[in-house]
C-alpha cells in the first residue's frame, strides 16, 4: 500500500522505521521524502504479511499515516494526448497506448510532479 | 489525370474515395502506385500542435456614446486594438498583464474561453475625440455578442520542423517544452505521416483559397505564412528542416473546443493548439506518391537548444519513426522522445474531414492561387547595434586563488583588490570553484579557516563568445552576482560582474546622446 507520513519535529531523531521494519518484516520503499529539523513528509509503499500492523505501530510512535489510492490524476478533458510529459518522466510511468493515447501507470508513479509542473494543459496533477 | 470538379461530382454523387495520409501508405503499398492513383481521390491530412502565431480579430460593436479603442483588455489580456475604433487582434502568446498570473492564462486561453462560450471581461481606454468621446468602458462580452470574431492565423502548419535537445548542465524551458539538461530528453513537434505540407511537399495543390478544416469548423488557406521557406535541404521530397508554412483564416464562431486549446509552455509563454486539417486531391501519381510518404521517409534534425544563438548547432539526424518509438541514441546513449503536438487529434482531425467529404458536407476547392514553391529564404534580423560579446568588454586582469589558501589570505585578496568574486583554479589555471566575499565572511562566522572548505564547486559560467545579453540573463536565472569567464579549456581569463554589465549600458545610453 502507498501512503503519505507525516512526522512532527519531536520525533525526527526516533528511529520509527527501522524499529517498524524489524519488528514486523516489512518491506518500505520511500518515493519522495520531504524532511527537515522541523519535521516532514514522506511517501512510501509499504509490503509485507503484516502491513496493517505496522501501520499501526507506526502511527502509535507519533506518525500521521495517510493512504492513498491514486498518486497522480490526469484530467482526461484537459489532457490532448500532445504527449510533452513522456520523456520527462524518470521511472516511465508514462506510456504511449496503441491509439497513441497517453497513459500514466499509477503503480510506477513516484510522485515527482515533473510532468505536472510541464504540462501545457495543466492536466496532470499529483495528490497530496 | 483527375480535376477538382469531377472530384466533387463525386462527393455529390457519394461515391468519392478518401483516405487519410496515414491509411494512404498501406493503399499504396498494398494496390500500386496506379492503381492507388486511379481509385483514391482524396488524401485528408491532420495536424494538432502548438501554433504560438495565431490570434483573432474581434469585432465589439460600438458602445453608448461611442469608443474609439486605444488601450483593449480581454480578462486581462491586452488584444492590439490600433485598428479602427471596435477592432482588436488578440495574439495567442500575449500572457496576462496581471503579473501573478502572467503566462498561465494569455490570449490562447482567451480564445478557447470565448469558443467555449465563456464570459470574457472587456476593459479599454481611450484618448476621446468628438465623434468618439467614451474614455473607458468595462463590460463582459461573450462571442454571441461579438460582431465578428475571426481566427486568423499568421504562421501555422510548418512543414517539417527541429526537433530539440539540450547539451547543457541545466534544465531549460523553451516553446519545445521542457529540455533536461546534459541531453536528458528529446522533444519534436511535426505530426510526421499525417502532417499537410509533408504530403504536398511542392505545393501542388495547396494553395490561396484551399478550404480546410480548422479547429473543428471550415476554414481557408489564405496565403503562405510568415517566415515561408522554399529553398531548403530535402531528402525524398520532404524539407529536412522547417520550410513552408501556411497563413489560416475560419470563423471562430463555427469552431469546437475539441480541436483548439489555450496552453502555457512552462516558463515559456501561451501557446495555442490548433487542429488543421488539409484535404489533398489526387490528381496524378506523383501527387499520390507523396502523400504516401511515411515517417521513416521523413528526415529531421536534433538541434541543440542550449545554445542561445540563432544557428544552432546540428546534434544528429533522425526520422519520425525512430522518434516515435520513445527513444533515439546520441553519443551511445537512448534518451526518450516527447511529441509535443498530439498524434491521436491528428489522426481524429484527418478521420473527420474524411467523414464530411465522404457525406457530402465538405467539397474541395481549387487554389486561386498556388503558394510560392521557390526563391523564398527566412531572412535574420540584423540588429544595427552589434550584440557586444564577453571577449569585447574590458576585463580587469583576472584575480584568483588556490584551493589551498587560508581564508584570512583569500580575505586580504578580496580587500586589496576592491573585489567580490574570486575564481578557485587548479595548477594549470583551469576553474575548480568560486568563493565570495559573503562566503568568506560567512566561513569566519562558521569558524572555518581553508577556502576548499568553503568555495562553490558548481560554478555559472561565461565563455569569451557569447553575447553580454546572454550572460545579463544567466545572471538574472541564477540570482548571481557575477561569473567568470573561462576559455574552450576550462581556464579561467576573467570575471564578469553585475557591476561591469551596468557600466557598459551606462556607458552606451551616454553615447547615444
Amino acid at each position: 500500500m502507498r501512503a503519505w507520513l507525516r512526522f512532527s519535529p519531536i520525533i525526527v531523531n526516533e528511529t520509527i522505521i527501522s524499529d517498524t521494519m524489524k519488528k514486523y518484516d516489512i518491506n518500505f520503499n520511500i518515493l519522495r521524502a520531504d524532511i527537515s529539523p522541523r519535521g516532514g513528509k514522506m511517501l512510501v509503499e509499504i509490503d509485507g504479511k503484516q502491513v496493517q500492523e505496522s501501520i499501526e505501530y507506526i502511527k502509535k510512535r507519533g506518525i500521521e499515516v495517510n493512504p492513498i489510492k491514486k498518486v497522480v490524476k490526469k484530467d482526461d478533458e484537459k489532457c490532448v494526448d500532445c504527449g510533452a510529459c513522456l520523456s520527462l518522466c524518470p521511472v516511465k510511468a508514462i506510456c504511449v497506448m496503441d491509439d497513441w493515447e497517453i497513459g500514466i501507470d499509477d503503480q510506477l508513479c513516484i510522485g515527482c510532479g515533473f510532468c505536472t509542473s510541464s504540462c501545457p494543459m495543466k492536466a496532470i496533477s499529483v495528490m497530496e | 489525370m483527375k480535376k477538382i470538379e469531377e472530384i466533387n461530382q463525386k462527393i455529390k454523387d457519394g461515391d468519392v474515395v478518401v483516405v487519410t495520409a496515414a491509411e494512404m501508405i498501406s493503399v499504396v503499398a498494398e494496390n500500386g502506385l496506379k492503381k492507388a492513383a486511379e481509385e483514391v481521390d482524396v488524401v485528408t491530412t491532420g495536424t494538432f500542435g502548438a501554433m504560438c502565431s495565431s490570434g483573432a480579430f474581434l469585432n465589439f460593436g460600438h458602445s453608448d456614446p461611442p469608443i474609439k479603442m486605444y488601450k483593449t483588455y480581454l480578462n486581462n489580456v491586452e488584444a492590439y486594438s490600433g485598428i479602427a475604433a471596435v477592432d482588436a487582434y488578440l495574439g495567442a502568446s500575449q500572457p496576462n498583464r496581471n503579473p501573478e498570473i502572467g503566462i498561465d492564462y494569455g490570449g490562447a486561453h482567451i480564445i478557447e474561453d470565448l469558443i467555449r462560450g465563456k464570459e470574457i471581461k472587456l476593459v479599454a481606454e481611450a484618448y476621446g475625440t468628438d465623434c468618439y468621446p467614451q474614455k473607458k468602458i468595462e463590460t463582459y462580452i461573450t462571442m454571441d455578442k461579438l460582431n465578428q470574431a475571426i481566427m486568423v492565423n499568421p504562421r501555422n502548419c510548418y512543414q517539417n520542423y527541429a526537433v530539440a535537445t539540450n547539451s547543457t548542465d541545466e534544465t531549460l524551458y523553451t516553446y519545445m517544452g521542457t529540455l533536461l539538461p546534459k541531453f536528458g530528453n528529446i522533444t519534436y513537434s511535426s505530426a510526421g505521416q499525417l502532417s499537410p505540407l509533408l504530403n504536398d511537399p511542392y505545393f501542388e495543390t495547396i494553395g490561396t483559397g484551399t478550404k480546410i478544416f480548422l479547429c473543428g469548423g471550415e476554414g481557408f488557406i489564405i496565403g503562405e505564412g510568415t517566415q515561408h521557406a522554399t529553398e531548403v535541404e530535402r531528402m525524398n521530397d520532404v524539407p529536412v528542416s522547417a520550410a513552408g508554412t501556411l497563413m489560416l483564416k475560419g470563423d471562430m464562431k463555427k469552431m469546437d473546443p475539441d480541436y483548439v486549446r489555450g496552453a502555457s509552455m512552462p516558463k515559456y509563454g501561451p501557446t495555442l493548439y490548433t487542429g488543421v486539417g488539409v484535404p489533398i486531391p489526387i490528381l496524378n501519381e506523383q501527387i499520390a506518391a507523396r502523400t504516401a510518404i511515411s515517417d521513416e521517409n521523413i528526415t529531421c534534425r536534433v538541434i541543440d537548444y542550449g545554445i542561445a544563438r540563432r544557428s544552432r548547432p546540428v546534434v544528429r539526424e533522425t526520422n519520425y519513426a525512430e522518434l516515435k518509438t520513445g527513444e533515439i541514441e546520441i553519443n551511445g546513449v537512448e534518451i526518450p522522445t516527447s511529441p509535443l503536438s498530439s498524434y491521436k487529434k491528428a489522426e481524429e482531425i484527418a478521420e473527420e474531414l474524411k467523414e464530411w467529404i465522404i457525406n457530402g458536407k465538405f467539397y474541395l476547392t481549387n487554389p486561386v492561387e498556388k503558394l510560392p514553391s521557390k526563391d523564398h529564404f527566412v531572412k535574420p534580423l540584423e540588429i544595427k547595434k552589434p550584440s557586444i560579446l564577453i571577449k569585447d568588454i574590458k576585463i580587469k586582469p583576472v584575480i584568483i586563488a588556490r584551493p589551498t589558501e587560508k581564508i584570512n589570505d583569500v580575505a586580504k585578496k578580496l580587500v586589496e583588490n576592491s573585489i567580490n568574486h574570486l575564481p578557485v583554479v587548479d595548477d594549470k589555471g583551469k576553474l575548480m570553484g568560486i568563493v565570495t566575499s559573503w562566503d568568506i565572511a560567512d566561513a569566519v562566522a562558521r569558524g572555518k579557516t581553508d577556502l576548499k572548505d568553503v568555495m562553490t564547486k558548481k560554478v555559472v559560467i561565461a565563455r569569451e563568445e557569447e553575447p553580454v545579453d546572454v550572460i545579463a540573463r544567466r545572471i538574472d536565472k541564477y540570482e548571481i552576482s557575477g561569473l567568470p569567464i573561462v576559455d574552450k579549456d576550462n581556464k579561467v581569463k576573467g570575471m564578469i560582474t553585475t557591476e561591469d554589465i551596468s557600466r557598459l549600458i551606462g556607458e552606451s545610453s551616454r553615447k547615444n546622446k
